[in-house]
């Protein structure tokens, strides 16, 4: 099954699942993956944390889990790929995205979105193995959960 | 308030395409949809997340935050471009540095028009700012946009234009992002 994982959503699935994502510009994709279980997971954040959205923020419950933010959703598909089975030791980072589509603005949320994932990651001990990330291109990531294999299309 | 919203809306979007068969010499229609309340990480206009487009982006400031986003699809932007530039048609296989310019200034003339008639109307000041420019896919330019509104607020007002050049049948798109909460303090005013 092909399942596209939309902006702010996150999905965990097994071999021979492939998971999704288009059109990624300043948003991240974070995908995790355990070779051991092939089992993998993909979020695609567009913030990196809830104090960061201003204008949003107060209207959140701090208690409930928001994966359009890159710190909640890398707890949320942890949080279900450990439930699965998978040992944290296991698991594998990639990384896609955080661009900045028009250079001409200056924008550090791409930026911000990638450095929150890699603390992120690093204080919950998962390596990141791979990255893509920044730059002012657009990207469409496609992750064979069978295989581990992510490809990551661009414009040329 | 929609209403009142989607009358100056029509009148905006006839004024540009006044502008915009002006500017490049041949008949341009416009299809316009009505405004609606739309949760911005919801938004999902009728271009494929991969098809490659030109996008103008120009930040709204003034009395109401937003943004505005111009869109061409390739072919599009291909054609118009040798319009601009007066150049054969057919010529343009990629954006020189003056087509990005020239494309920017297109940009500059829609927002100019759409926002002289819609301050007006709403007797509030909506400054359009200086444009960028990205040719890449339409997702990811939409993505963009969509997470720096997303800083300010998780709702907008959304309206969208589509620009018909006649001879071509080409189409490109325009779209509007307002602040939720702005727009209505405004439109209150003014009814």
């Amino acid at each position: 099954m092909d399942i596209d994982v939309k902006i702010g959503d996150v999905q965990v699935a097994k071999d021979p699942d492939n998971l999704s994502a288009s059109g990624i510009g300043s948003c991240l994709a974070i995908i995790l993956y355990d070779p051991k279980l092939k089992l993998g997971a993909l979020a695609h954040a567009m913030l990196p944390t809830r104090h960061c959205e201003a204008g949003a923020a107060g209207r959140s419950n701090p208690n409930t889990r928001d994966t359009k933010y890159v710190d909640n959703a890398i707890d949320e598909i942890l949080t279900k790929m450990l439930s699965r089975g998978a040992k944290k030791e296991n698991i594998e980072a990639k990384l896609i995205g955080g661009a900045n589509m028009f250079s001409a603005f200056k924008s550090d949320i791409g930026n911000e979105n990638v450095l929150t994932a890699k603390e992120k990651l690093k204080k919950e001990g998962i390596k990141i193995i791979g990255e893509a990330v920044g730059g002012s291109q657009g990207r469409s990531v496609e992750f064979s959960v069978s295989s581990g294999i992510v490809t990551v299309k661009i414009k040329f | 308030m929609e209403n009142k919203l989607q009358e100056i809306n029509k009148e905006a979007a006839i004024n540009t395409s006044a502008a915009l068969t002006k500017l490049i010499g041949q008949p341009v229609s416009v299809v316009i949809s009505n405004p609606e309340v739309k949760d911005v990480k919801d938004l999902s206009p009728a271009i494929g997340a991969e098809e490659i487009v030109a996008g103008v982006y120009l930040p709204i400031s003034g009395d109401v935050q937003g943004a505005a986003l111009l869109i061409f699809p390739k072919e599009t932007t291909f054609t118009l471009s040798d319009l601009l530039v007066r150049r054969p048609p057919g010529t343009t296989q990629e954006l020189t540095e003056l087509d990005k310019s020239a494309l920017k200034e297109v940009g500059n003339i829609i927002t100019g028009n759409y926002f002289t008639v819609l301050g007006n109307r709403l007797q509030a000041k909506i400054i359009e700012n200086i444009p960028s420019f990205s040719f890449d896919m339409f997702g990811a330019i939409l993505n963009d946009i969509i997470v720096k509104f997303a800083q300010k607020a998780e709702k907008a007002i959304v309206i969208e234009v589509e620009f018909i050049f006649k001879p071509t049948k080409l189409t490109g798109r325009f779209l509007l992002l307002f602040e939720l909460g702005q727009i209505k303090a405004i439109m209150g005013g003014a009814l």
